[in-house]
């Protein structure tokens, strides 16, 4: 992979160029969406879980992890099909068509979180140290996002309805995780299954490093580092068996 | 000392008698118990090789399997049996400006299809000048490539390639495109690549150009070889073997 390194990195600049448009307030507008949709989720459920500690920001950092979870998936699902004179016309590893898909997926989502580390200032009125995590539970977190990918765009080349389905799987996951409710209201019978949701885990990571200002606990870190390898290699497992009739099939 | 050598490939297509591209089609077909498809082969028991510095065509009418072996020599499609070894950087022409975006400008896009090709940016950054000359485009380098004409598109993507070049090229039928001066220029960048003992192998159906090009070539029909040698015996075969059909 390393000698792709400038293909690589010229796809994921084509990928962010292209989604936002060459102008500067591109991201701004992306950003506009989730920010908007978080203040009337806000609204919405204030007088619900108002009293909960943080909630608005704990509900702002569930939006943006999710954020990433939701597009990084639905758009790298389309990287093998949305790409296929790549596929065709020219070899080069396939792989790298996710890769450079996730990676301007998590250059979004990073300039994201940065612009809400100023909102968490202002809300919490400081920073907590242990903000320095979050690079690493963002790697953890792309390598889980690449490996569904992987899974996810080779398996789309042979079922093109699988976009819908992965729409109301992602549909059903963001219900299923504590983004606009607090953990509190799971019923203690089924919360075991319940944090077996590797999403669960890594908005509760990101919680915990940049609002409650804890380490993350070492259940959260067995079970996301666990589904990242897992998905990884079943995705590139996948992978790299169905690619050999992608020329074909797409 | 030979550059590419196909040792007994075959490549079978399916072909489904109904298309089942979906999860629910898949499910119904499994229910049904409809597993029909038909098998054609694309290529059977294709055995050859050509030398370094050697410029080899492919010709045979339509459907008889050249793209198919060019596609696998190019390693975009897989044979179903057979190996295939290419020593040294390939680059394959099966089209031309494969990933050009329209949203982005000229200068990006050389950039791209380059590194696609399997250029260096630094590299390319040494022969932009001469890509932009080749193409005469210099004056467009910062129009998005969507304002550029069709024609000015097809120079960029040639000049790049044509710049952009390894030790073997594989060209599938990409001749027929800009007007006579430029198709002279590409001509004559070939025959410099030939002087210059790069591995061509070579598609098309103008035989006249197989004629001028090379000097070995090989005739299919029906994803077989027929023959294979001196290209002027390889061409009197394929139009006897045309003329056969037509009578």
């Amino acid at each position: 992979m390393w000698q792709y390194r400038e293909l690589i990195w010229n796809l994921t600049a084509t990928d962010l160029k292209n989604r936002y448009q060459n102008t500067a307030l591109g991201f701004f507008w992306s950003l506009l969406s989730p920010l908007l949709l978080a203040l009337v989720l806000y609204f919405i459920f204030r007088n619900l879980w108002g009293r909960e500690q943080d909630f608005a920001i704990n509900l702002l950092v569930g939006m943006m992890a999710w954020r990433f979870f939701a597009t990084g998936t639905s758009s790298s699902l389309r990287a093998i099909v949305g790409n296929s004179s790549l596929v065709t016309r020219v070899y080069i590893p396939r792989q790298i068509l996710v890769l450079s898909n996730v990676l301007a997926n998590i250059i979004s989502s990073l300039l994201e979180f940065i612009v809400l580390l100023p909102i968490i200032f202002i809300l919490l009125g400081y920073l907590p140290v242990t903000v320095f995590l979050f690079p690493l539970i963002h790697i953890i977190y792309f390598w889980f996002i690449f490996g569904a990918g992987l899974l996810l765009s080779s398996l789309y080349v042979y079922f093109r309805d699988l976009d819908q389905i992965w729409q109301v799987v992602t549909q059903v996951l963001f219900f299923c995780s504590p983004i606009i409710y607090p953990l509190t209201i799971i019923p203690a019978n089924l919360m075991p299954y319940y944090l077996l949701n590797p999403v669960t885990q890594l908005i509760i990571m990101y919680r915990d490093v940049m609002v409650a200002g804890d380490l993350p606990s070492l259940y959260s870190i067995v079970v996301v580092i666990g589904f990242a390898i897992a998905a990884y290699l079943v995705g590139s497992l996948v992978f790299s068996k169905l690619q050999r009739r992608f020329a074909e099939e797409i | 000392m030979s550059t590419i050598i196909v040792d007994n490939i075959s490549k079978k297509f399916r072909i489904p008698h109904e298309k089942k591209n979906t999860v629910f089609q898949h499910i119904v077909g499994l229910i049904k118990r409809q597993f029909n498809y038909e098998e054609f082969w694309a290529l059977k028991d294709v055995s050859f090789e050509v030398n370094k510095g050697e410029a080899f065509g492919i010709i045979g009418r339509n459907g008889s399997g050249k793209s198919t072996l060019l596609k696998i020599l190019a390693k975009v499609l897989y044979p179903d049996s057979g190996s295939v070894s290419l020593d040294g950087k390939v680059a394959s022409f099966l089209q031309l400006g494969v990933g050009f975006q329209p949203e982005l400008t000229a200068r990006e896009n050389v950039y791209i299809y380059s590194s696609i090709l399997g250029l260096g940016r630094k590299q390319v950054n040494r022969i932009y000048d001469e890509i932009f000359d080749f193409a005469e485009l210099k004056k467009f380098e910062n129009m998005k490539l969507k304002n550029l004409s069709s024609g000015m598109t097809v120079r960029l993507a040639f000049s790049t390639a044509f710049h952009a070049v390894p030790d073997t090229l594989l060209i599938d039928e990409v001749f027929a495109v800009g007007d006579e001066s430029f198709r002279k220029k590409c001509r004559d960048k070939m025959d410099q690549f030939k002087a210059e003992g790069k591995t061509i192998v070579f598609v098309s159906h103008t035989l006249n150009t197989v004629k001028e090009l090379c000097q070995r070539s090989m005739l299919l029909n029906e994803g077989r070889i027929i023959t294979m040698g001196d290209t002027e015996k390889v061409i009197n075969d394929y139009l006897a073997m045309l003329q056969k059909k037509t009578i």
